[in-house]
């Protein structure tokens, strides 16, 4: 009986540390929460196509690196305590390596097993391009729904929206770009509109040669939805944001300028 | 742990004469030196232990679709894996929050998977045989082991149950923050997260508690907070695979509990304990093997319920 109370009294005492500490970890994470949730997501750090909302992404993601190995072009990266996200969770820093759907499939939207990035209106929206197409299109020889399908799931991914910082744009004062926008070390890869390729390219590799810089709206794999050339009032040759755009963070990796002229600002809900 | 004792009657403790050195009519020692004391299982268990963490790595850096993911979630050729107690949070909050609609297919398999095969195989099995921290913890014993020897630093030990208090507290504390709280500070996780994808500054949190548990208790975040451990312990409970003990074989050394990183599943080889001439050991045990190849007698062996009667 003795040495039962004396046990009894040890277990009491050592719950009663451990609900202690719990709570304590409980306070300082919930008051982190708190404070963060709302600034955790900026225009450095965005989550990954599909996100749903941080509140809700911040327990949905159970920080399996699923997403992470998926990712052909490798643009999202775990959060360490450096980023000030939460500790493991998913980011895309586009000025080092946008989301330029060069996978074709949104991969790593699908591959979540807890819908952090939730699948489903993806693939509604492509089953629903396959049909509208499948109207027009059953007889043909080169039968083929897959474009248009990845280009109905593309289109509806909301990472955030550009926004252009007129101070600094080259085409705001009316200049060029000649060269190679991120110097020669630049690891970013992206896989141009207008290219064959089938695998993005090393952004390094690539030679632009314009009388008015417009690489922004080169480059943008959404296409003209998303951003468009367009005069201004000033009569100059300006790229233009529309409501196309989802946010993918192309023209901020490609953007010539020392400080990125165009940075995607996060879609207030 | 006077809690958890069998409560039949024990069996007479065993004569001298039955003890199987005596018996042989030789001193404990030239006993213990004629059926040596290997590593076998041990080096098994290091080896499955390093190739599936190893696997998880090249699996990511050499962009080979085998074992893709972490250990808090994965993905076996295509198949689904999920952690249980993992789960186990996100299906508390998401009943709470609503997202329990948006959960996929992919999430109940990998969890039900995960369960049944750990059932299989003995819930804590996943401890010894996979997880990266009890490999550095199993150093860090050593290390541990021979500040106590050399009485550098004293030995603290807790309530085994307390595991439970923190399962049910993580569990509770994931609810009301409605954050996997548990994944912040979970060393198995970031572990496995950093040698896949790289390491970071939490790398510190794991260190600082190696370093707390070579100096001040043994296996502390093992024995005493892990609730990863602790679903895998409930699961283990009814498991078929696990380690068997018989009385006739065992000399009542108590060298497999030296070598036990949880001996009071071992109970039962104190002389005059056993209530029955063979055991099981409890579902707290990792079935890490170290008893195995610890005991002279050879008392100590895997077992699947059921089956060694029938072979």
């Amino acid at each position: 009986m003795g040495k039962h109370s004396i046990n009894r009294r040890q277990f009491l005492k050592s719950s009663l540390i451990a609900v202690g500490s719990l709570t304590a970890v409980g306070v300082g994470v919930g008051y982190l929460q708190k404070v963060t949730t709302e600034e955790r997501i900026n225009q450095k750090f965005l989550r990954p196509p599909g996100a749903i909302k941080e509140k809700d992404f911040i327990y949905a993601c159970i920080k399996c690196g699923l997403c992470i190995q998926i990712c052909p072009v490798h643009a999202i990266k775990f959060a360490g305590i450096k980023e000030g996200l939460a500790y493991g969770t998913p980011y895309i820093d586009v000025r080092e390596q946008a989301c330029d759907f060069s996978c074709d499939s949104i991969q790593c939207v699908e591959t979540c097993p807890t819908s952090a990035l939730y699948f489903v209106p993806f693939k509604m929206a492509g089953e629903k391009a396959i049909e509208k197409y499948n109207l027009t299109h059953k007889a043909d020889v080169n039968y083929n729904p897959f474009p248009v399908q990845i280009k109905a799931m593309k289109s509806i991914v909301r990472m955030g929206k550009a926004k252009i910082n007129t101070g600094t744009c080259l085409a705001y004062k009316g200049k060029g770009f000649k060269g190679t926008p991120r110097g020669d070390k630049f690891k970013g890869v992206n896989r141009s509109p207008y290219s064959q390729d089938q695998r993005a390219t090393p952004v390094r590799d690539k030679f632009y040669d314009e009388k008015i810089c417009h690489i922004c709206v080169k480059e943008c794999p959404i296409g003209e939805t998303a951003i468009i050339q367009k005069k201004n009032d000033k009569g100059l040759l300006v790229p233009e944001v529309l409501d196309g755009c989802t946010g993918c963070g192309v023209c901020v990796m490609v953007c010539p300028t020392e400080e990125p002229s165009i940075v995607i600002e996060p879609i207030k809900s | 742990m006077n809690w958890r004792m069998n409560k039949n009657k024990p069996l007479p403790a065993k004569r001298k004469e039955d003890i199987p050195y005596i018996k042989e009519g030789i001193t404990f020692k030239e006993w213990k030196a004629k059926n040596g004391s290997g590593h076998k299982w041990r080096s098994i268990r290091w080896t499955v232990l390093i190739s599936i963490n190893v696997l998880f790595i090249i699996s990511f850096s050499l962009d080979l679709a085998i074992l893709e993911g972490s250990l808090s979630g994965s993905r076996l050729i295509g198949f689904y894996l999920m952690d249980p107690f993992n789960s186990l949070q996100e299906l508390v909050i998401s009943a709470y929050s609503g997202h329990f609609g948006l959960l996929t297919m992919n999430f109940a398999i990998g969890a039900l998977t995960i369960l049944f095969f750990y059932f299989l195989m003995g819930g804590r099995t996943y401890c010894s045989w996979i997880c990266p921290y009890h490999f550095l913890a199993e150093w860090g014993d050593k290390l541990h082991n021979y500040l106590v020897k050399k009485k550098k630093i004293k030995e603290h030990k807790f309530n085994i149950y307390l595991r439970f208090v923190f399962w049910t507290g993580f569990l509770l504390l994931a609810l009301l923050t409605q954050n996997l709280v548990f994944e912040d500070v979970n060393p198995v996780g970031i572990l496995s997260r950093a040698m896949i994808y790289g390491p970071g500054l939490i790398l510190l949190w794991v260190l600082a508690l190696l370093i707390f548990e070579i100096v001040y208790s043994k296996r502390f975040w093992c024995s005493y907070i892990c609730p990863i451990g602790a679903t895998w312990s409930m699961v283990g409970k009814l498991s078929p695979f696990g380690v068997k003990f018989e009385l006739d074989k065992c000399a009542h050394c108590r060298d497999c509990q030296d070598v036990c990183e949880v001996p009071h599943v071992l109970w039962f080889v104190e002389r005059g304990k056993a209530t029955k001439v063979r055991h099981d050991a409890g579902s707290d045990c990792t079935r890490c093997g170290l008893c195995i190849d610890a005991c002279p007698g050879n008392a100590l062996n895997y077992t699947i319920k059921g089956w060694d009667k029938i072979l």
